[in-house]
């Protein structure tokens, strides 16, 4: 199954984790409220990645986007079971499992598999699906692969960090593993021959098959124990109550084999109705979306980092006085901080760190964690730009009765503002592009959406070329409107 | 006896080790014109800088209107600037605002003016020094007399009682001279208080009440223009008036 773990992401994972046995009270069976508190809210919050069909997919059903899959069929039941019903929450596959421990999510069903190292962190119910790996080739080879054993000398490819990463390295011997991050890009590498297969799971390299006649499964053979190969739902440790009561609904899927009866052919044909029409056209909403939240995030950001910066930069130049030296130091210290971390861990930071004391939204923590981030940018243009101010000017406002605070606002800041204009112009056009970072906690922003496109189309370029031109256009755009303003302001 | 509007008590300021201004006491009445003058970094600009304290006194006093300046609050210093108008040898206009809105700014911002009375005011005052017909102008667009005659406008937009003047001709060429002094003298005829340092002993002579001899920061002689010029003193200022008089 899916495995993903990122040395960083169990970094963070151990670090909430600290977090939360520190703050939450050990639930044991007797005391367990986690099933009444689902049950009062009326809603059961599943979190997911959809970006793996047929698991959990995005499909366009009566022109609205929606997740679909057979985890999503079995959450249904779960919550259903529960007399509740069913939220579901995409996210990016690595973070899932601190969503589940900062209560952003009730549970995570994510063709996750029930992993020693997982079953520290998190509480899974009895396996609801049994899975096995295929090798996907190109349909013109089909005479010359026969198993995981056919590729000496050859290359494979799997998802980098995945079961079936590791096993395809251990168990051949004399074939290169190539890895690789999404499984769209495994497969384009596969048809423009830079790799002569990859190696998934069974369900995934059918719906492959079936939605592309180039391709071809073949049993992968390898030897692997059930745990590697099952899928469980997550719950969050603790949750006894929540646990048992999802593993009544787990048993009778097992019991009446829904998952291959009925959940794998409803999934099957969402499939087909998303890949009838592979057009870049047929998704121009969900390019919309994206351009939407890249833009709603991106001037946002730039709204409150501009006021973020404005205070850093002023309490940088704060002189004298215990008071001013303290927040001088502080603004120093923070505008360090923020340059010398990567903005991605600020993103996990706000988003699952401040999670835990406050629910924010993904939205609102992107926003937040980009404003953090550009105000300590800001700052060391703004305190350029007023220290470019000539000395002058302020003993002229000085001179006039203006207060300090009068001079900056008055007569220093709109100078210092001319001059580095085109300095917060380029962030502005900066943040354009980085906002796509928060597309790791599931922010629909223009990559999110072309990730989901791409793994909904099986077309690996098409949708990268169409966000770099729309990504363009918006840089382009921003640029031009800049340097009218630009020359709005020059008057000497 | 009228109460002087200015007095300085053994006013000191110095620069880490540098002493610019040792021991300064000396008065200033309402109406008076004074001129002072010195070699170059005798501690002229730093002396009129303490007088509205962009410079703060290293020790002594300097009471304006019968407040000692270095006792009070910022707020109270801030609005006691208000009322002592200072120009520039640089001009320092603001070069983001036209000549109308370089006058209209403080009066608006610091007195709280509506819009209308303050360009009424900006209009007039841009008519006594003759640069009315710049208005909308910006500053770059001007020449160096011009900037600093707006900048004496803008000074007294504020309705000062004194105006404090820094070489405001020295970065002028010798042509736009005349027109600064000009304004400077009607001032004068008007009735202002003033206090100027300058090059311009034509200036000194024809207009000044009294003329202070700034060198090693002392005042080295206080006396009125014929007395200076026609008998100094001090062997300083005999010195300094032979280099600048050949
Ligand atoms: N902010 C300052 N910091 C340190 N030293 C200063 C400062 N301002 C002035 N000085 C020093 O004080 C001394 C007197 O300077 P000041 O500008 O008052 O002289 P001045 O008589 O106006 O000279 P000039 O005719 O050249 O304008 C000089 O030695 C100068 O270097
Ligand atoms: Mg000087």
């Amino acid at each position: 199954m899916k495995k993903r773990l990122v040395l960083f992401f169990a970094l963070v994972l151990a670090l909430v984790t600290g977090f939360t046995a520190m703050t939450a009270t050990t639930a044991n069976a007797a005391t367990d409220t986690s099933l009444s508190k689902v049950q009062k809210k009326g809603t059961l919050v599943m979190g997911t990645s959809p970006d793996y069909p047929p698991y959990e997919f995005q499909a366009t059903v009566h022109g609205k986007t929606k997740i679909v899959g057979m985890d999503v069929a079995v959450g249904e039941k779960i919550a259903k079971d529960m007399g509740v019903k069913l939220v579901v929450k995409s996210m990016s596959f690595d973070s899932l499992l601190v969503a589940l421990q900062t209560g952003k999510v009730d549970m995570v069903i994510s063709g996750m598999n029930p992993t020693p190292a997982r079953r520290k962190n998190v509480d899974f119910t009895h396996t609801y699906y049994q899975g096995g790996y295929s090798i996907v080739i190109n349909k013109s080879d089909k005479g010359i692969y026969k198993n995981k054993d056919s590729f000496v000398n050859k290359t494979i490819g799997a998802q980098t960090g995945s079961t079936m990463y590791n096993e395809s390295k251990k168990q051949t011997s004399g074939t290169t593993v190539k890895g690789m991050t999404s499984v769209s890009d495994l497969i384009l590498a596969l048809q423009s021959h830079k790799i002569q297969g990859v190696a998934m799971e069974k369900p995934s390299a059918q719906a492959y098959v079936a939605n592309n006649k180039e391709l071809a499964a073949i049993p992968s053979d390898f030897n692997l124990s059930a745990s590697d190969t099952s899928a469980s739902v997550a719950f969050k440790k603790g949750s006894t109550a929540l646990v048992a009561a999802a593993n009544k609904s787990v048993d009778q899927i097992k019991k009446q084999n829904l998952v291959n009866k009925t959940y794998l052919p409803a999934a099957g044909k969402y499939l087909k109705t998303n890949t009838v029409n592979t057009s870049m056209f047929h998704y121009w909403k969900a390019f919309l979306t994206g351009i939407e939240y890249t833009l709603i995030i991106t001037v946002c950001s730039v709204f409150f980092g501009f006021i973020i910066g404005v205070i850093l930069a002023l309490a940088r130049m704060g002189q004298g006085g215990a008071i001013k030296t303290g927040f001088r130091w502080l603004a120093t210290a923070y505008v360090e901080f923020i340059r010398g971390t990567p903005m991605m861990v600020q993103v996990m930071f706000v988003y699952f760190g401040l999670g835990l004391i406050v629910n924010l939204p993904a939205l609102t923590s992107g926003i937040i964690a980009i404003s953090l981030n550009s105000g300590a940018y800001v700052a060391e243009y703004i305190r350029g730009g007023i220290n470019s101010v000539d000395d002058g000017q302020t003993e002229a406002a000085r001179s006039l009765g203006m207060s300090s605070g009068k001079t900056m606002r008055f007569v220093v800041l709109p100078q210092a503002l001319k001059n580095i204009w085109p300095s917060l112009g380029n962030e502005f056009i900066t943040l354009i592009k980085d906002s796509s970072i928060v597309s790791i906690i599931g922010v629909s922003e223009l990559i999110f959406q072309s990730n989901i496109v791409r793994s909904d189309t099986y077309r690996g370029v098409a949708p990268i070329a169409v966000i770099m031109v729309l990504y363009f256009i918006l840089t382009f755009t921003a640029s031009r409107i800049l340097n009218y303003f630009e020359r709005r302001m020059q008057h000497d | 006896m009228t109460k002087p509007i200015i007095e300085v008590k053994n006013l000191a300021k110095s620069f880490g080790k540098n002493e610019v201004l040792k021991d300064i006491t000396e008065q200033v009445d309402p109406g008076q014109v004074i001129v002072v003058i010195g070699p170059s970094g005798g501690g002229k600009s730093t002396f009129l800088r303490c007088l509205n304290l962009l410079e703060t006194p290293t020790s002594g006093e300097v009471d304006f209107d019968g407040e000692n300046l270095t006792t009070l609050d910022t707020k109270r210093v801030n609005e006691l600037r208000e009322e002592m108008g200072m120009v520039f040898q640089g001009f320092n206009l603001f070069p983001n605002m036209t000549v109308l809105e370089n006058i209209k700014l403080a009066p608006m911002k610091v007195k709280g003016i509506d819009d209308a009375a303050a360009t009424k005011r900006a209009h007039e005052l841009l008519k006594q020094v003759n640069l009315d017909d710049h208005a909308d102008a910006f500053p770059s667009s001007l020449s160096g007399g011009q900037a600093q005659r707006v900048a004496i406008a803008r000074a007294l937009a504020m309705d000062p009682k004194v105006m404090l003047f820094d070489e405001p001709t020295s970065a002028l060429d010798p042509e736009m001279v005349g027109e600064v002094l000009n304004v400077m003298q009607e001032l004068a005829n008007q009735g202002m208080t003033m206090v100027v340092v300058t090059h311009e002993m034509g200036f000194a002579k024809s207009v000044a009440d009294r003329v202070w001899f700034m060198a090693d920061g002392y005042i080295q002689e206080n006396n009125t223009p014929e007395a200076f010029f026609g008998n100094p003193q001090t062997e300083r200022a005999q010195d300094f008036l032979s280099k600048i008089l050949m």
